[in-house]
């Protein structure tokens, strides 16, 4: 039943260039329990470049943390005692809270590696929820800052039907040809269906989202959808849309973030065009992994500026119209979804954002096994 | 005598003015040409800015345009852009902006430039014919 799997170590540049200086080795972690505290340690230590989570181990089999290591193929090990001579890890992580553990793995690990457990590991977990919690929250409010920008869209495509709609009805109130009546009020309805779509969309994208709402998504519906909603925050009647998309891409995580996240991608590239250019969006499955790309041709990151459009706050747009957490958010929601973002730009040229998540596990997994 | 009557009279119907309404979502220029040719306006459509320019310099319309209509937010060249070359090319062919989004700035900008109004979707009937009336004052004013 012990699933031996090697550890593939996803690429986690954030940038091109962005590390400087040799990289230490990652730290070895194993950890014990795979419960709800041991599932949030593999999520949280997962994204971390230097440290590898070298195992995880629990004595019930179908402990919400194994899938989980399924999925990010981290070694799964029946035996605490396999995992730590197997793998030498540099730190265990108990968070099994027995105190027949805690001296159990006092014997088994040797003297260079610390054990961390009890009310230690307890307080890291909370820590790790504290974090994930403050990033939701930190998304929320980016995500309501931005629907500011919808106002002209949302106006436009409101007051249009409207004007229809007041047209027509100021028309039938005199209107004496029957047909014409007919036509003119199958017109008005079909004009108030139009506004009702606006306000179930922006409902629906501006909601709260529950972190435990992870699932399989079609990646190019996602993208179609936030074509939608992006045409609130900018005009695309003149952006060239090229879409190019393999059948049946998925990615595994939360649809609202992922949804947030190619909203603000395809907004930020429609906004380099400064609303003349073209937007290409591409989707593949290569190697089983999901790859997903939004280009544009506009005026492109400046070289030295490369290497900080990630961090938080920052911004070149003017006071007031960016908040600067935009590609911070979309990092952490990839990250929270074991992928990875890199960019690629050319001044005056345009910028290529690639996506890269691991995919459908579960599903490859069946089809090898 | 009649007959001669009849052709005498041909094209001379109740004609109060041309009006170019420009706005790229048809069902707008059907509703505001609706409601302006009740009022007894001829009235001509462009979907953007860059068909609007064709419209005025072709043929009679570069004489006989009375009225533009303007939306703002249009593909290809958008009203802000139409406005200027109006302004510039045309300065006494009267400008209404007719837009979906209520924008002060925009507004002040533009009424400084020379547009008569500013009127915000959806605006009723009766105010948009003021308009243009109003409009047509300022173009015979112009005319004197």
């Amino acid at each position: 039943m012990t699933t031996f799997s090697p550890t593939i170590s996803h690429p986690r540049t954030e940038t091109e260039g962005t590390r400087q200086g040799p990289t230490p080795p990652p730290m070895r972690v194993a950890i014990i329990g795979a419960g709800r505290g041991g599932t949030a340690l593999l999520d949280a230590l997962h994204q971390i470049d230097t440290i590898e989570v070298v195992g995880i181990t629990d004595k019930n089999s179908s402990a919400p943390g194994l899938r989980r290591a399924r999925e990010l193929t981290v070694p799964i090990y029946e035996q605490v005692s396999d995992l730590i001579k197997s793998q030498q890890p540099n730190l265990v992580m108990d968070v099994t809270g027995d105190s027949a553990m805690e001296s159990a793995l006092q014997e088994q690990v040797s003297s260079d590696t610390d054990i961390v457990n009890g009310q230690t590991s307890r307080l890291l977990w909370l820590l790790i929820q504290h974090e994930t919690t403050l990033q939701t929250e930190l998304l929320q409010a980016e995500k309501l800052a931005g629907i500011g920008s919808f106002a002209a869209g949302i106006a436009h495509d409101i007051n249009n039907p409207l004007q229809l709609i007041l047209g027509l009805a100021e028309n039938l109130a005199e209107e004496t040809d029957l047909d014409a009546v007919h036509l003119q009020a199958r017109d008005i309805i079909e004009a108030v269906k139009r506004t009702t779509a606006i306000c179930r969309d922006l409902t629906s994208y501006s909601r709260r989202t529950s972190l435990r709402q992870d699932g399989l998504i079609s990646v190019n519906a996602k993208l179609d959808e936030a074509l939608k909603i992006a045409r609130y925050a900018v005009a695309l009647q003149d952006i060239e849309i090229r879409k190019y998309y393999q059948p049946d891409v998925v990615a595994l995580g939360n649809p609202d973030q992922l949804l947030h996240v190619f909203v603000n991608l395809i907004t930020n590239a429609v906004q380099a065009m400064e609303h003349q250019g073209v937007l290409t969006l591409e989707t593949a499955t290569i190697d089983g992994e999901t790859r997903i790309r939004v280009s544009d041709t506009g005026s492109g990151i400046p070289p030295e500026l490369l290497n900080r459009i990630f961090d938080p706050f920052f911004t070149t747009k003017p006071p007031g119209k960016g908040t600067g957490l935009g590609l911070y958010n979309i990092k952490n929601v990839i990250h929270h979804m074991h992928g990875t973002i890199t960019v690629e730009s050319q001044v005056e040229r345009g910028s290529t954002f690639t996506l890269t998540f691991p995919g459908d596990t579960s599903r490859r997994e069946g089809g090898s096994s | 005598m009649s007959e001669f009557k009849s052709g005498f009279f041909v094209g001379g119907e109740s004609c109060n003015g041309r009006v170019l309404v420009v706005d790229d979502e048809p069902d707008i220029r059907k509703v505001v040409r609706m409601t302006l040719q009740k009022a007894g306006y001829d009235v001509l459509e462009a979907e953007n800015g860059g068909k609007a320019i064709e419209v005025i310099n072709s043929g009679e319309n570069r004489l006989l345009l009375d009225v533009i209509v303007c939306d703002i937010r249009m593909p290809k060249v958008n009203g802000i852009e139409a406005i200027a070359y109006f302004r510039q090319n045309y300065p006494r062919v009267p400008l209404i902006v007719l837009t979906g989004f209520p924008d002060t700035d925009m507004a002040t900008s533009l009424l400084r430039q020379g547009v008569v109004d500013y009127l915000v979707k959806p605006v009723e009937g009766e105010n948009l014919k003021a308009s243009v009336a109003r409009a047509m004052e300022q173009r015979e004013l112009a005319h004197l």
